[in-house]
C-alpha cells in the first residue's frame, strides 16, 4: 500500500525539535519504536482522549518522523527512523564540524612548528 | 528587533598567533584540518575583502559545497566572511536535507596573542535569514546548549529498541 506522509521527507529541524520537546510525543514515539499501533492503542496507557492523541499524531506527522496510512480505517502510526536519524545527524554534524576541525588544526600547528624549529636549525 | 541566535566557539592553540593565522590562510595548509575526517578540496581561495573561498568537502559519494565571501581580513587579528551554502555551481542555495538551514552565516575569527599561546574564537550568526531560518538555527542552538537532550535521548532510546528487536 503506498504511504503518504503529511509533508514531503525533506526533514525540517525546526518542526523535529519543537516535537520532540513533548514529553508525551516522545514517549508516543518510544511506543511506536514496538511497532506500529492505532490511536486507540496508543491513547490507552496515557490517559488521554484519542483527540488529544490524534493532535500529538499530528505534529509528529507535520515534522516527518512518522507517517500513517491513509487508506485504513484505523490509521496505524508508524515512527520513520531515518527521517529523524537524518535531521538528528545533522545537527551532529554541524556540531561536531568546528570542534573537529580545532582539533586537527591543533595536529598541524604542531606540524608546522616541529617544520619550523628543523629550519631554524640549518640556519 | 531580537538579538539573533549564535553559534560561538573558543579555543586555545598552542601556537604563536602568525602561525595560527597562516594556518586559517594558506589554503594547502587550510585544507588539511578544515573540515573532520573528510576530504576538503578547496577551488580558489582569494584572500581579500569580496573575495571568495569555493570550498567542497567529500562524503562518501556526496560533496558538500560552500562559498566564503570575505568581509574582513586583518592579519592577524580578525577574518570575517559570509558563509553560504551552495549547489555544485557555487549558487547560493538551501540545503536539500534541511530546507530551514541558514543559506548564509556571518562568520567571525578573532586571533588573539596569549603569550606564546594564540586564543581563537569562532562566532555564526544568520545572515539575511528568513524567519523559518532564525527559528531553525535557534532550535538548533538552544538544543546544542541543553545537551541535545530530546533528540539524543530520544533517539538513543529508539535506536536500542529497534536493534534488541533485531
Amino acid at each position: 500500500m503506498e504511504q503518504h506522509s503529511y509533508m514531503n521527507a525533506q526533514p525540517n529541524l525546526d518542526a523535529i525539535f519543537a516535537a520532540l520537546a513533548d514529553p508525551t510525543r516522545r514517549a508516543i514515539l518510544s511506543r511506536l519504536a514496538d511497532g506500529q499501533a492505532s490511536v486507540n492503542e496508543i491513547a490507552a496507557p496515557f490517559k488521554m482522549s484519542q483527540p488529544a492523541v490524534s493532535k500529538h499524531l499530528k505534529v509528529l506527522e507535520r515534522a516527518g518522523l512518522i507517517e500513517r496510512d491513509i487508506d485504513e480505517q484505523r490509521r496505524p502510526a508508524r515512527l520513520k527512523a531515518r527521517e529523524m536519524a537524518a535531521a538528528v545527524e545533522w545537527l551532529t554534524q554541524f556540531k561536531a564540524f568546528w570542534g573537529a576541525s580545532f582539533d586537527q588544526l591543533d595536529d598541524v600547528l604542531l606540524d608546522m612548528k616541529l617544520t619550523q624549529d628543523k629550519e631554524s636549525e640549518h640556519e | 528587533m531580537s538579538e539573533l541566535p549564535e553559534y560561538k566557539l573558543d579555543r586555545t592553540f598552542d601556537a604563536p598567533r602568525e602561525l595560527v593565522w597562516r594556518a586559517w590562510t594558506d589554503p594547502e595548509i587550510l585544507n588539511r584540518w578544515y573540515g573532520p575526517n573528510i576530504e576538503t578540496i578547496i577551488h580558489q581561495f582569494d584572500l581579500k575583502p569580496g573575495g571568495s573561498w569555493l570550498n567542497e568537502m567529500k562524503m562518501g559519494g556526496n560533496s558538500d559545497f560552500s562559498k566564503m565571501v570575505f568581509q574582513e581580513v586583518t592579519p592577524p587579528k580578525k577574518l570575517v566572511w559570509h558563509h553560504c551554502s551552495t549547489d555544485a555551481n557555487w549558487v547560493v542555495a538551501s540545503s536539500s536535507m534541511m530546507p530551514n538551514w541558514p543559506r548564509k552565516l556571518l562568520t567571525t575569527v578573532l586571533f588573539e596573542e596569549k603569550g606564546d599561546k594564540t586564543s581563537v574564537c569562532l562566532t555564526q550568526v544568520p545572515l539575511d535569514a528568513t524567519d523559518a531560518e532564525i527559528a531553525c538555527f535557534a532550535e538548533a542552538m538552544a538544543n546544542m546548549d541543553h545537551g541535545w537532550g530530546a533528540g539524543y535521548t530520544i533517539l538513543d532510546e529508539i535506536f536500542s529498541e529497534l536493534q534488541a528487536k533485531g
